[in-house]
């Protein structure tokens, strides 16, 4: 009899998590689901030919599905505009992050090294409206002393989306560098190259495709990037063309009008997000065929044609050699390029998070009840503090929701799938396409389909719920590698003894991974409190009262200090607000990084 | 509660198997094998790497379950229970415990790594978990080592006696049969003698199976000794036997050093 209870048990169990799972696919169902069926009738009555490649955009709020249209909807200018402004923040970000992770990996000593690659993850951290805010607050007025207009435009939202991809470009590549096997180095300098010549024409060819990898998933950050380039491009709707004119990207077209938009004006506008989530999942297609081939060619280089492979790289290395006598000239310029940019992404980081404490500070010391004073209609005393409580909320509601069915979804994967079933392709490629999907799009489809649920207005619950499923991907993905750590030999022995699946897991594997799970929840905390586009339209954009309930409406810390920096009056309290959200999401990342680290060293099992 | 999986545990001590095979995928790492083991005494398996015998020694506890693709026909028998027919596998894995070629304590205390497996089938009272780990540690010989350090964590320990606690903790559950994979090929050579003395001590409540490398060690620990090669079973006899006067020219040619 309990050997048939205890079998239940197992089976409930391994249902309970399948369902998780399921949940997640279903996530990704729905949001194509809402946003087609939603976008079909504008798709129609514009023509998808026309929609796509019409380029003037003038929408009347007025138009409806059942009269002729007084407005014209071509967001072709938008399409122009993203693609240029992605172009322009991969000659920033791309360059200066590549030649950052070359001289983080070969360049700088360690110490220094330690500092300034935590330092990098903090700044992937930063919430995209600060990136916005320190645009128009310091990169603006800088670019109008030589800019027609205030400095807004394509040159601004290429500096800004380029510092914005710099983590990615960074982390990834310096970790596709540093794979690269230790023997080619030593193979170069043993045939006489110098350091530098060793670095750029042996090391840094054979990580080419970890390093393309990195900039293509950049491109989809940039594409899908809305808060900071609203708050820098000008969004007027029209190509983009000279460095200061005022141009659109499509993320922008939604933010601007989803306010007021009426029935044709919200359809195009979700067509629009469609053609954008279009093109994202099209870049994620080719970063996932890059990022493969990179893991097959290091498994090649390491494993499979170890000896084939290496003799081929020494003959390469062998040429390269022959040929430095010709080109140390652009090795040279290389070199100063990788410690130049080095030292360009540590000044922009200090210039950003130095320049908002500097004039946070003084605002909080001057008049602290920014932080906690009562709130008062239409008074000039503006409080952050129901944005802060609208925050905690949506912070606690979206964890009790997203961290169970993802940590459920990472054990169905990793602890329940002994093969590659159809079932389990599913899951994951599902997974992979939220983790691309951007966050504008979240925003959207929580606006459709969870704002009309909840009584139509928007609501701390609806925003909570939109951002829960925003937070899967990253939660399954980070939960999976620490469960991944766990080794196979500790599960064995469990199995060993005789205990079972449901047992091994609550008592062997989640312990051991619990570092990893942790840093997970506390990163999607940080997640949360700085995202503001899936807000804008699912928990409100207002700042009012503290929130009685979570059917309130609210604005959230990030999307108060859109809303204050927007309205140019209160520029003040735009800075003090910037500060908090800077100090709470660096405290969230920084006690991420200890805790892994101490946990780790923990379970290493120093304590003994 | 405890009694009533007393009843349904497996108290087998021989193992008997006809006809054995094992594909993972298309690859058959099992050939036919047949062999009866006997109980309480220590059997090893010797061959060269790659020849099947750790895949072997993994059917007697079904820890091959866990692979995919992996698939075994045959009869197994422990004492008279075929284990691959509908049997709950957790109970034929309390009853043949598993030393792994690595040793895998669990990263918490000594005491909690013993009292794991008694907690796992239902013995939750701490006096009779303090009784279990006190004399599971006698039995591996290192309770006088150990008892002041009951709440220190496993992982500090030395290889050698991490491998022990291992062996301490699949007593725990008082197996009739232990399996060892290769239990001293990551220990030094005085931890290793720890261990073949062990052994020994423990075939007078236990039947060993190990599987190992090390042909002196099969000749001083073992009574029995099978060869193996290439997913077949050569020969399986006294190891005395196997050693001095191998039936098989291949059995000679490897024990004397030939290939392998």
């Amino acid at each position: 009899m309990t050997v048939l209870n205890a079998k239940n048990k197992e089976k409930a169990g391994k249902a309970f998590f399948a369902a998780a799972a399921v949940i997640c696919v279903i996530a990704v169902a729905a949001i194509f689901a809402f946003l087609i069926i939603k976008s079909v009738p504008a798709f129609g009555k514009l023509g998808v030919f026309e929609f796509i490649f019409g380029d003037n955009w003038s929408s009347d709020r007025l138009d409806t599905y059942d009269s002729p249209l007084s407005g014209t909807y071509g967001i072709f200018t938008m399409i122009f505009g993203t693609f240029t402004a992605t172009i322009g923040a991969l000659l920033i970000g791309g360059v200066f992050g590549y030649f950052t992770a070359v001289f983080l990996a070969f360049y700088c000593p360690a110490v220094p090294k330690r500092i300034f690659s935590s330092v990098i993850n903090l700044l992937a951290g930063i919430p995209s409206v600060v990136y916005g805010f320190f645009g128009i607050v310091f990169l603006l007025p800088v670019l109008s002393k030589i800019a027609p207009n205030n400095g807004s435009g394509l040159l601004a939202t290429s500096i800004i989306l380029g510092i914005m991809i710099l983590p990615t470009v960074v982390s990834l590549s310096k970790t596709s560098l540093e794979a690269v096997p230790r023997a080619y180095y030593e193979a170069s300098v043993a045939l006489g190259a110098n350091h530098s010549e060793t670095v750029f024409r042996v090391m840094t060819p054979a990580a080419k495709s970890g390093i393309i990898a990195s900039l293509v998933l950049a491109v989809g950050r940039a594409l899908g990037e809305t808060m900071a380039v609203v708050m820098v491009a000008g969004n007027s709707p029209n190509y983009p063309d000279g460095l200061f004119s005022s141009f659109r990207v499509l993320t922008a077209n939604i933010v601007m009008e989803m306010g007021y938009a009426g029935e044709v004006q919200e359809g195009a506008l979700i067509a629009t997000g469609v053609v954008l989530l279009f093109f994202v999942l099209l870049v994620n297609l080719i970063f996932g065929f890059f990022s493969k081939k990179a893991v097959t060619a290091s498994v090649k280089k390491q494993e499979k044609h170890k000896i084939t492979y290496f003799n081929k790289q020494i003959k390469r290395i062998k040429n390269c050699v022959y040929s430095f006598t010709h080109k140390i000239g652009a090795v040279k310029i290389c070199k100063g390029m990788a410690i130049g940019s080095g030292i360009f992404s540590a000044v922009a980081l200090l210039l950003i998070i130095g320049f908002i404490f500097v004039k946070g500070l003084p605002q909080i010391i001057q008049k602290p009840s920014i932080i906690y004073g009562k709130y008062e209609f239409a008074s000039e005393n503006i409080t952050i503090l129901p944005s802060i409580v609208t925050t905690l909320f949506a912070v606690a509601i979206s964890l009790i929701i997203s961290i169970p069915i993802g940590l459920m979804t990472a054990i169905f994967l990793n602890e329940y799938t002994k093969n590659n079933n159809i079932f389990i392709r599913i899951i994951r490629r599902g997974i992979d396409i939220l983790a691309g999907v951007p966050s504008i799009v979240y925003g959207l489809f929580g606006m459709i389909a969870f704002v009309p649920i909840f009584g139509g207005s928007s609501s701390i619950l609806a925003g909570s719920l939109t951002i829960s499923i925003m937070l899967l991907p990253t939660i399954v993905r980070s939960c999976e590698e620490s469960l991944k750590s766990v080794l196979k030999s500790q599960r064995e022995g469990s199995f060993a003894l005789g205990a079972g699946k449901l047992r091994t897991i609550f008592r062997i594997v989640l312990p051991s991974a619990m570092p990893g799970i942790l840093s997970a929840i506390i990163l999607s905390m940080g997640r949360v409190i700085s995202e503001s586009a899936p807000f804008l339209y699912t928990m409100g954009s207002v700042i009012s009262a503290i929130p009685n309930s979570v059917m309130d409406s609210g604005a959230s810390l990030a999307v108060a200090l859109y809303r204050l920096s927007g309205e140019g009056w209160y520029i003040n309290e735009a800075y003090a607000t910037a500060l908090v959200l800077i100090i709470i999401v660096l405290a969230l990342n920084i006690t991420a990084e200890m805790l892994a680290g101490k946990l780790s060293k923990k379970l290493k099992g120093d304590n003994a | 509660m405890a009694k009533t999986i007393n009843e349904k545990k497996l108290t087998g001590q021989s193992i008997s198997v006809k006809n054995a095979n094992l594909w993972y995928g298309d690859f058959q790492a099992i050939k036919n094998i047949s062999v009866e083991i006997p109980e309480k005494k220590v059997s090893a398996f010797i061959g060269p790497s790659g020849c099947g015998k750790s895949t072997f020694l993994k059917c007697f506890n079904r820890m091959n379950d866990l692979i995919p693709d992996c698939r075994v026909t045959g009869e197994f028998k422990i004492g008279e229970t075929n284990i691959y027919q509908k049997i709950d596998v957790n109970a034929l894995r309390r009853n043949v415990g598993m030393v792994f070629q690595k040793p895998n304590p669990f990263p918490m205390s000594v005491y909690d790594n013993i009292a794991y497996g008694p907690r796992t089938f239902g013995i939750h009272k701490r006096s009779a978990l303090d009784q279990i780990v006190e004399t599971s540690l006698k039995q591996a010989a290192m309770w006088n080592e150990l008892k002041d350090r009951l709440n220190g964590s496993a992982l500090g320990l030395s290889g050698g006696q991490q491998q022990r606690l291992c062996i301490a903790r699949a007593l725990a559950v008082k197996p009739g049969i232990i399996l060892m994979d290769e239990p001293t090929s990551a220990l030094d050579p005085i931890s290793t003698g720890k261990i073949e003395e062990l052994c020994e001590e423990l075939t007078k409540t236990t039947t060993i199976v190990i599987v190992t490398h090390n042909m002196q060690q099969a000749t001083r620990i073992s009574d029995k000794t099978g060869f193996f090669l290439l997913g077949e079973l050569v020969e399986f006899g006294d190891t005395d036997e196997i050693f001095t006067n191998p039936k098989d020219v291949r059995t000679e040619r490897y024990i004397t050093g030939r290939f392998g």
